[in-house]
Formats: structure tokens, sequence, C-alpha cells
């Protein structure tokens, strides 16, 4: 799903579910190379946790409020709050179990 | 073919777009951390005036009216797009296409590839004519109209001059030295090329950071620079997928996003390497975009535009330093010179037809990278051994032509691996932007031969023999390579292309 002012409070902050922003900019070739791990971590979770892209550069306000620094940073909302953020490319695998990782209580039966 | 490519990039990708507002922060995950500030990046057209200030990623190509359908995808009306080294074998080619294609040319050289090919007492076995009646030319027989300006791009000054001028939408950077043996020869000779090569991608980086900030670079590289890493590892897009991942100690890193391993197989290639570092630096520092085009061997005489006129040919060479590895093997069998072969001839190497070439680059140009991103692609089309090569020239000069033609194996006068694995990924062009090869290599062959079994252009060839086998070595030293095997190569039918018969039931296949 693609991020920006308009949406950002209904899709991030007053969703139910948890959700995963990407903060990214254009000139960021490891944003650019996350790209399809993210894609397919938003298939596979579909669901469980929404996932959300947001520019960087398109978006400053967002982007500022929330204090990101370096790109690519994946900054994990659950009821409208932070709970945590990973700065870097991460493989699927890496980015995975972050969320396992954040959301163990939550994590639902059959998967592992 | 694929015209979509593009339709959905936006304002933000089009060289048109003038960004203000806060856009001057720069926090990628593998350089520098600084806070970003609240505002909105906004942006003006310089083509649309009208438009005032808004949101660039809100118009798409296909929505704006400077885009236009077009052969290979939505086209900006116009383009500007500026070629350096428009005289070379690919930059005049290029022009002639753009030109048809409508887009407004200009182009810069200093004639530098006539001088070296010179140099070794050599020419262009498929004659050129000078610039002026290229030019004239162009007008006359296809209607194009292209600016020429003669100056050597280290001349930062003229190069200014004439960016400014011209206001290029786009920049194709040829204007390099290609030679690895001419690099190889001596001291003089490797300073010279990388002098050349990286001094002038330099100071058009800076031109462009303070000239033409919004124009896109494609710029030239190969696929020398990579290498023939012998593990086998992929040769990845330039640039490391998110999955690849570094272990060390019981940790992990992604590298997703890192420049992958170079390791260049000449003075030639390194400077070419140096490129690609200073223009992924000047993206990363100035908000410049850039493809880095990680080209394979080019081969082949042949586009329409070309062949229109014989004053509209683009060079042909086959002497040891600047003819590349197919197009010598025609010339090669045309006038009865054993094919050779480096070693045992198993180097694979990926490689490109001229037409399918300017397909490519009309596709780079039209799908603009965004602000700040630099980008590389691989742009091959297929991946040979050089020994496969030798014999499809052979057979098909044998078959089709009713020449002679033996191979012959010389000791190799590169640092190199004869075999090695080689699994190249190139996904880019075809998958994202709509690249459909055109030309098969027993067609261009084809093609090749017969242009060059033309008398006239026989007579040439025979002309330079003496500089067509191999004496530049590695090692410096410089004398003729030791024969260490000469075969023929028997006939067999396999493309059938023009000649009677042609028989995929050959019984020697
Ligand atoms: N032909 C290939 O197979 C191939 C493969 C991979 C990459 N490339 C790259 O593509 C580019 C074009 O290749 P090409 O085969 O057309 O070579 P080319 O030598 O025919 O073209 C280069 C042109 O640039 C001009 N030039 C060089 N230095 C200049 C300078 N300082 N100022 C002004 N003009 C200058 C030359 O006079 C020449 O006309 C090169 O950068 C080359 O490295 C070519």
């Amino acid at each position: 799903m693609i991020l920006n002012a308009d949406n950002f409070e209904k899709e991030v902050l007053k969703s139910s579910l948890p959700v995963l922003v990407d903060f990214w900019a254009s000139w960021c070739p490891p944003c650019k190379m996350v790209e399809p791990v993210v894609a397919e971590l938003e298939r596979e979770l579909a669901g469980r946790v929404k996932v959300g892209k947001l520019n960087v550069d398109q978006n400053p306000g967002i982007a500022g409020r929330y204090h990101i620094q370096g790109v690519p940073a994946f900054v994990l909302f659950v009821g409208g709050k932070e709970v945590a953020r990973r700065v870097g490319a991460q493989s699927k695998t890496q980015l995975r179990r972050f969320l396992e990782e954040c959301l163990g209580s939550s994590r639902g039966s059959g998967e592992r | 073919m694929s015209k979509d490519h593009n339709a959905q990039k936006t304002c933000w990708n089009c060289p048109a777009l003038e960004l203000r507002g806060h856009v001057d922060f720069r926090a990628c995950g593998q350089s520098m951390r600084k806070f970003m500030t609240e505002g909105q990046a906004m942006a003006e057209c310089k083509r649309r005036p009208e438009l005032g200030l808004f949101d660039p990623a809100s118009l798409t190509f296909e929505e704006c009216p400077e885009w236009e359908e077009g052969p290979y995808g939505y086209q900006l009306r116009d383009m500007r797009v500026l070629i350096l080294g428009i005289d070379g074998y690919l930059g005049w080619t290029l022009a002639l296409w753009l030109g048809s294609l409508g887009f407004r040319v200009a182009g810069v050289d200093n004639f530098n590839r006539r001088r070296w090919v010179a140099e070794e007492g050599s020419h262009s076995v498929v004659p050129i004519a000078p610039m002026e009646e290229r030019l004239r030319a162009a007008k006359e027989v296809l209607g194009i109209e292209i600016s020429f300006r003669e100056f050597d791009i280290l001349d930062n000054e003229k190069l200014r001059q004439f960016i400014q001028e011209f206001q290029p939408e786009a920049i194709v950077h040829y204007a390099e030295c290609p030679s690895a043996p001419y690099s190889m020869v001596d001291f003089q000779h490797a300073a010279y090329v990388q002098h050349n090569n990286v001094i002038g991608t330099l100071g058009l980086l800076f031109a462009m950071r303070d000239l033409a900030p919004e124009a896109s670079l494609i710029k030239l590289g190969t696929m020398g620079e990579y290498g023939t890493p012998l593990t086998g590892r992929p040769i990845f897009e330039g640039i490391f997928p998110a999955d690849a991942v570094l272990q060390w100690d019981g940790r992990e890193w992604s590298l997703g996003g890192e420049l992958t391993p170079r390791d260049p197989v000449s003075f030639y290639h390194v400077s070419k390497v140096q490129d690609t570092f200073n223009v992924y630096e000047s993206c990363k520092y100035w908000w410049l975009r850039s493809y880095d085009v990680m080209q394979g061997v080019i081969y082949g005489v042949h586009t329409e535009q070309v062949a229109a006129d014989p004053r509209l040919r683009t060079r042909f060479d086959v002497d040891e330093w600047f003819g590349t590895v197919i197009n010598r093997f025609v010339a090669q069998a045309v006038v009865g010179i054993p094919l050779t072969i480096y070693g045992s001839g198993g180097q694979t190497r990926g490689f490109l037809a001229l037409r399918d070439a300017m397909q490519c680059m009309t596709r780079l140009i039209l799908s603009p990278p965004e602000p700040g991103q630099y980008d590389v692609v691989n742009q091959i089309s297929g991946v040979y051994r050089v020994r496969e090569l030798a014999e499809t020239v052979a057979r098909i000069a044998a078959d089709e032509f009713g020449l002679e033609v033996e191979i012959q194996r010389l000791e190799n006068p590169r640092v190199e691996a004869d075999e090695h694995p080689y699994e190249v990924v190139y996904e880019k062009l075809p998958q994202q932007l709509g690249f459909e090869p055109q030309v098969t290599l027993e067609e261009e062959v084809y093609q090749m031969l017969k242009l060059l079994i033309q008398p006239s252009i026989r007579s040439r060839i025979e002309a330079i023999r003496q500089v067509i086998l191999p004496k530049t070595r590695w090692s410096g030293l410089h004398k003729e390579m030791d024969v260490i095997e000469r075969y023929k190569v028997r006939p067999r039918r396999v493309v059938g292309l023009g000649a009677e018969g042609g028989g995929e039931d050959d019984p020697e296949r």
C-alpha cells in the first residue's frame, strides 16, 4: 500500500492490524533492493500485518515527525504507536524475524 | 513491442521537472544520517509553467500531454538528447536512430577514435564519411537535423557552454576510449586511456550538477567491469539484492543496495570502474540520476538508418586494438585469415546486436531514473563462448557464402581465465523496460558477411591485414602469439538464411 499525508492517519494510526511502514527514497539503492522482499512479505502476512510504503521525499512532514534519520527505515506501528524499528537493508528472513519477535504474543497459530 | 513500461512513471522521473522545497536531505541506510524536516516536496514543470507549484507524484507520463505514445513507450515530445562521442560506432548509429524517432539530437566528438585507429595504421573497413558529410546526408536522406560541436570533452568550459546552450534532457555518454588492448600497450597508453575516460566523466558530472541536474545520464560501462568470478556466483546488475546476505562470525547482514564487487580485466576496464564510483557518488551527493550501463560486446553493422546511404554508415573496425570479437571474426572469414581464439576459447561473455543496443538505449532514455537514483543495467541479449562464436561465423561463412574458413587457437595475450562459470543476471531491460531483442546472432552475422564480402570492402580489409592478429600482450611484450592449434570447420547448414536449402534435418548437427 502506498502511504501519503492524506491516508497515513487512517491506514496507519487508526489501523486495527499492526502496520509495518517502509520509509524509503528513490535515491537510495538499498530501498530499491528491499522493495521485492517487502512486497513478498506483504502478500505472505496478509491479514496479520499490514505493509505500507512511504516515500520520504514526497512526504517529508511524516518522515520528520517520526525522526527518520536514515532509509530504508522499517517502523512497526501497533495501535497507532511505534513499537520498534529497523534501519538499513534487510533480507526477507531478517524482516520476518523482526516482525515475529515484535509480534510474538499475537502470532497466529499454525505459522512457523 | 511493449510500450507501456513507462506509462505509470510520474513527473518525479521527468527531466522537465524542477524540484522546489525540501529536497536537500540525504540519509541512505548506507550513508550519512541527518534529520528530516517538515515541509512538502513540490515541483514546477519547465515545459508547462502554467501548472505552477504541484505535487510531482500526482501526474503520470500517460496523463501528461508532453509525453506521447511512441514505438518504445511514452516519448517526451522533441526530447533533447546530447550524445557525447557522436562520431563513434555506437554514437553515430544512435544519433540517426533517435533522430528518426523524433528526438532532438546534439552531439560532441573530437575524432579521437579516428586518430587512434590511424595511429595503428588501420581504418574503418566500412568507409565512413567526414562529419560534415554525415550531417548533410542525415538531413538530405532522413530529414534529421543534428547539432554537432567538435571539441574534447575534457575541455570543461566548452562542455559547459554546450550543455547550457542545448539544455539536454538526457545525456548519453559514449565518449571514452573503448579499447582494452590499447590501454595495455605501455604506460603512456594506460595513463592516456584512464585520463581521457575518468577525467572526461568527472568533468561531465560537475557540469551536470551545475547546469543540468534533472537530465538523466546514460553512462556506458561494460560487462568487463565485473570480471568472471570463479565461484560461479551470479553477476548481479551492479547492486546486490536484499536477500544477498553476508554471514560472518555467526552474524548476518543484508548486502541489499550495496555495489557488487568489480574485478576489471584491463586498465581500460579499470577506468570504467572508476567511472562507476564517480557516477554513483554524484547521484548520492547531488541528486543526479543515472543508468550505468554494463554493456556486453556489441556486434553488427546494421540499422535501417545507417544502411540508408553509404554516407550514413557507421564505422566498423576489425584491428587488434579496436575490433570487437564477432566483427573481427566476420572480417577474418571474408579475407581467409583463420578466426583467432585465445587459449581454449572457453571465455564466456555477454553480447548484443547493434540494433538491439539502440532499442535498449531508447528505452533507458525514455524511462529516466528518479532524482538521485543511481541504477545499473546489464545490457546484453545472450551469453556465448568465444569458441562457439567462431564456429557460428565459420559455418555461416561456409554454408551461405561458400568461404573456406579455419579456426586457430593462439596463446592467450591476455591475463584471464579461458574456462570459467558465468551466470549473468540481465532482467531489468526485458522485465522492467520492455526490451525485446529483434536480431538473432545468425541473422546479424549473415548481414555482416553480406556487406563485408563486397569487393570494395574486402579490399579495405586486405589493406590492414597486418594489424588484425593480436600483438599486444598484457605482459608488455609486443610480439605475435604462437599458434596452438588450427582446424577447419566442417560446413553444416544451420541457418538457411537467403541461400537455398538450409536443413534443420542435417545429419551432422
Ligand atoms: N562497442 C562495444 O562493443 C562496447 C561494449 C561495451 C561498452 N562500450 C562503450 O560504449 C562507448 C562507445 O563505444 P564505441 O564502440 O562506439 O566506441 P567509439 O570509440 O567508436 O566511440 C567513442 C567516441 O567518443 C569519442 N571520444 C573519445 N574521447 C573523447 C573526448 N575526450 N572528447 C570527445 N570525444 C571523445 C571518440 O572519438 C569516438 O568517436 C564507449 O564508452 C565504450 O567503452 C562499447
